[in-house]
């Protein structure tokens, strides 16, 4: 089995007391060292920005570099503290070899504000202990001659085996004390003899990374619903911050949505205000989709519309409900299907801009009264089969205007009429009664209307349609 | 040689002789009236351009003359209507072989979202052809609408009244509809080659009227 590892050091300066995790770039220029106390450490540097530890901050961040890493591979596995495993041998082929995956991943981890150390080898184990060296070293992890995976092995200090907690620093003494350096030379020793001086940790941990022993892991799975919360540093009203901040939700969601082979056609994004309930924005696709690009797009017209109550201070993102969706690939010619997704983006954009009353579709119904022979609906892109289709029944002229409301017309000199009578009688059941006698008439000003007389006194005249 | 000589050597569509229509100049839509078409340059409706059609009242045939390029539309692209004056009616529109599916009624509650939803049909290049009622656009948001019309390839047909024949405008093609004896009276007030002198007369409803 392929692995790689990668980790993930958090990029600020971290402590637990009394020592130093993780450096900073500026922090190491200064000559601060992780591993150093934190009181020489402040002796060096007064003006040392310390920031405190949060380990379930940091196992969140696994989850969801692991939730995102699930994109790449079928099988991922946590590795806490600091890293995750994944399963690419039966991968390599859709990601055009170890390199490109590689690049991937690292391009991928550095946009989320990572600073990744990734290396590969067939047992988790040895990727881990190639990974941690290579984020200790990266000069000499690039430069390095490519030599067989047991032989790198072989040259790694004693200090890797450190890394993982079953193996105590007395083993290690005991080790460096027996004149030991590396791996490889431990390996040489007797194993019975190791044994006996309590050892065994060692021993099974090198069984597992040189492939002699099964390492077996528990694959992560990604959780059933997404949520992901973002807090902004400064609380704003501006919609381009919060466009940015929500651009990193929404590629969370889509890898956790490609994970999952898998597509939604509603999110909720909600905007937290810090005293007031949170204004939520529900972003609707029309159809299962996981284009990041359409997410952004969507939640833009939302945020445009939305006068925001309060400066906000935090985003998160909802979605649950994922449907299964097949990847599509691209054509080079620009199939129909990309057609009909991009006739389907523009309804969702106007939707989303104007709301459902604002876009409407139109088919007849089959009634003889004029004002409801039609209906306005939705747009219906789900079911269009479902749709029944009335046929037109009327084999006489219809206008193709109708007004809202029939308006009387005050001086019925002005109409001449040009065709008719149709009478239209009907609705005595449903309290819509309607007695009227439809011409087809020519007003003074050289338009066609649709004008009626109703059969009940007063016999007024009504226009209720232009023949455009 | 002599200068007409001279011009006739030259490659074709570089010169243009003022007594010509204007050649074509991208896609055209024929109008499905052959009156029509021939008075309009390349014979037919700009496909990619504003094509203005200034009339003051409805019922003078506005729809009707659309009603030929409207039947011929495209299966899975949208017709666009929007900002409709009145409701435009499902069973004449069907009964007319318009094929209401893919139609779809945009009602903008202002003239900025009107101006928006247009830009947004035209440069998404998912329709066919993008109808609306716009009586109070300016020079610029006009200007906008014929670069969106051009780089979705998609004919625009905007509904404007007659006063503003006077506004300077970049579409293409100009045309004011009014009614007269029956018939529907074009008069192209701008277009790609010389002035028309005469307007297009089209009788587009039956002739027992």
């Amino acid at each position: 089995m392929g692995s790689l590892s990668c980790t993930a050091p958090l990029r600020k300066t971290i402590y637990i007391r009394p020592h130093v995790i993780a450096v900073a770039p500026a922090a190491a220029a200064r000559g601060i060292q992780a591993g150093q106390s934190v009181t020489s450490a402040l002796a060096m540097v007064p003006e040392l920005n310390l920031v405190p530890r949060t380990p379930d901050k940091e196992a969140a961040l696994l989850q969801d570099v692991a939730a995102w890493a699930g994109a790449f591979s079928a099988r991922v596995c946590l590795d806490p503290p600091d890293g995750i495993v994944l399963e690419v041998a039966s991968c390599l082929r859709l990601f055009g070899g170890l390199d490109a995956l590689r690049h991937a991943l690292l391009e991928g981890l550095q946009r989320q504000g990572l600073t990744p150390a990734i290396a590969d080898a067939p047992t988790p184990l040895a990727a881990r202990w190639f990974a941690r060296e290579a984020g200790r070293n990266p000069a000499a992890a690039c430069t390095k001659p490519p030599a067989a995976w047991q032989q790198r092995l072989d040259a790694l200090p004693l200090s890797a085996l450190a890394d993982r907690g079953n193996i105590g620093q007395t083993q290690l003494d005991l080790l460096s004390g027996l004149g030991l350096r590396t791996l490889g030379e431990v390996r040489a020793l007797p194993a019975a003899g190791l044994a006996r001086r309590q050892a065994t940790a060692v021993i099974d941990a090198l069984a597992r990374a040189y492939g002699e022993e099964h390492d077996l892991r528990e694959a992560y799975l990604p959780p059933p619903s997404y949520s992901s919360h973002i807090s902004l540093a400064l609380a704003t009203t501006s919609t381009e911050p919060l466009l940015f901040a929500a651009r990193r939700l929404f590629a969370g969601l889509a890898s956790w949505l490609a994970a999952r082979h898998a597509g939604i056609d509603h999110c909720q994004l909600l905007l937290l205000h810090e005293r007031r309930p949170a204004s939520t924005l529900d972003i609707l696709t029309g159809t299962p989709s996981r284009d990041e690009a359409r997410f952004n797009l969507l939640a833009r017209e939302r945020l445009a519309a939305l006068k925001l109550p309060a400066p906000v201070d935090g985003l998160e993102l909802i979605a649950n409900a994922p449907r299964a969706l097949a990847a599509r690939s691209d054509d080079l010619f620009g199939d129909a299907a990309t057609a009909r997704e991009n006739a389907l983006l523009l309804l969702e954009r106007l939707r989303a801009r104007l709301g459902d009353d604002g876009v409407r579709q139109i088919a007849p119904k089959p009634d003889w009264r004029p004002e409801r022979a039609w209906h306005g609906s939705a747009p219906n892109t789900a079911n269009k089969a479902a749709r029944v289709s009335a046929r037109a029944r009327v084999d006489t002229q219809r206008p193709l205007w109708l007004l809202d409301a029939p308006q009387r017309i005050d001086d019925p000199r002005q109409i001449k009429l040009l065709r008719g009578p149709e009478r239209i009688e009907q609705g005595w059941w449903d309290g819509h009664d309607v007695r009227r006698d439809y011409y087809l008439a020519r007003h003074a000003n050289g338009a066609l209307w649709w004008v009626y007389r109703k059969l009940d006194s007063p016999r007024d005249w009504y226009l209720q349609g232009y023949f455009g | 040689m002599s200068a007409a000589s001279a011009l006739a050597t030259l490659p074709a569509g570089l010169v243009w002789h003022g007594r010509q229509l204007a050649g074509q100049g991208g896609p055209i839509l024929p109008t499905g009236h052959a009156a029509l078409d021939a008075q309009l340059p390349g014979g037919g409706w700009p496909g990619a351009a504003i094509t203005e059609l200034l009339v003051d009242q409805p019922g003078v045939g506005e729809l009707s003359l659309l009603l030929p390029l409207l039947r011929r539309a495209e299966a899975g692209r949208w017709q666009v209507w929007i900002g409709p004056p009145q409701h435009p009616y499902a069973p004449a529109l069907q009964a007319a072989g318009v094929d209401l599916e893919s139609l779809l009624l945009i009602n903008p509650p202002t003239p900025d979202e009107a101006l928006w939803a247009t830009r947004q049909a035209l440069g998404s290049a998912t329709c066919s052809m993008v109808l609306a009622w716009l009586p109070h656009v300016d020079v610029a948001g006009l200007r906008r609408l014929q670069l969106a019309a051009e780089s979705g390839a998609t004919p625009l047909f905007l509904f404007r009244p007659c006063a503003s024949a006077r506004q300077p405008s970049p579409a293409p093609l100009r045309l004011a509809l009014s009614p007269q004896h029956g018939a529907l009276r074009i008069d192209l007030l701008k277009r790609r080659g010389p002035l028309a002198h005469a307007p297009v007369l089209l009788s587009l409803h039956d002739d027992s009227l």
